[in-house]
């Protein structure tokens, strides 16, 4: 159950997308994977991906533009 | 400020519309900037207007140019950026855009993650220029008023722009992500 951490700040539409995408399948089925992004678009489309892949989901506006989404790799 | 907890404050600034509501503005708004204006929307042509009147804040002489014997364009070199059409438009989606962000409180000066990426930007953006103006037109221009208006270049363009953004995300992916 290891939690990682995936830094996409500064990062544009679609490289935090690809990135989490990447990382998600080198986790275990159980870790959690936290993204830092600042881009609006990919508070869209990173976890309307991760929904759909059946993974749960949250997310956290931790300052004025900045997020954190919690992936949990559940299968 | 309590006002900013209210859920209506939050659906209408903070969260993103869905993909139905623009669809739904931006047709309106389309329409309604064509009455008024009489053209069709466009953004990148402006672009090129700016470029001349800056050259001729520094004594360049661009009337004698291809682009500005059409008679729309010699007819903007001899406005400015507020009384020209395309460029108040243009003014307005930057002002808008500004606004939009600092109500929902996102606004946020992004610092560079590396010189990868200044290198991506610099040669999209040159790219992107050149190509809106060979094309006449951007994926405003040429595809959104060219597909609203039943133009055949607009649907075009549209299988063009898909197999741009295939390609250039292959080559993203490949060169400029480390």
């Amino acid at each position: 159950m290891a939690e990682y951490r995936l830094d996409c700040l500064g990062e544009a539409c679609p490289v935090p997308l690809i990135k989490t995408q990447k990382k998600m399948e080198q986790l275990k089925v159980g870790d959690t994977l936290i993204v830092e992004i600042d881009h609006s678009c990919a508070m869209k489309n990173v976890p309307e991906w991760a929904r759909k892949v059946g993974y749960n989901v949250e997310i956290e506006e931790v300052d004025d533009g900045e997020w954190e989404i919690y992936i949990e790799k559940t299968k | 400020m309590n006002f900013t907890n209210s859920p209506l404050y939050k659906k209408i600034f903070k969260d993103a519309w869905s993909y139905w509501t623009g669809a739904i503005l931006l047709a309106i708004l389309n329409t309604a900037m064509l009455a008024i204006s009489g053209k069709a929307w466009g953004i990148t042509t402006t672009f090129a207007y700016w470029g001349a009147w800056i050259s001729k804040l520094f004594g360049a002489d661009v009337s004698g140019w291809d682009f500005f014997q059409i008679e729309a364009n010699a007819k903007a070199l001899s406005q400015s950026a507020f009384t020209n059409t395309g460029s108040v438009q243009n003014i307005g989606i930057i002002l808008g855009a500004l606004l939009a962000t600092l109500l929902a409180s996102q606004f946020k000066i992004k610092k560079l993650k590396s010189y990868k990426q200044v290198i991506a930007a610099a040669l999209g953006g040159l790219l992107m220029g050149y190509g809106a103006r060979i094309a006449f037109g951007c994926n405003i221009g040429a595809f959104f008023s060219g597909v609203a208006s039943m133009s055949l270049h607009g649907w075009i363009y549209a299988v063009f722009i898909f197999l741009g953004a295939w390609i250039g995300s292959k080559l993203l992916v490949r060169y400029f992500m480390t």
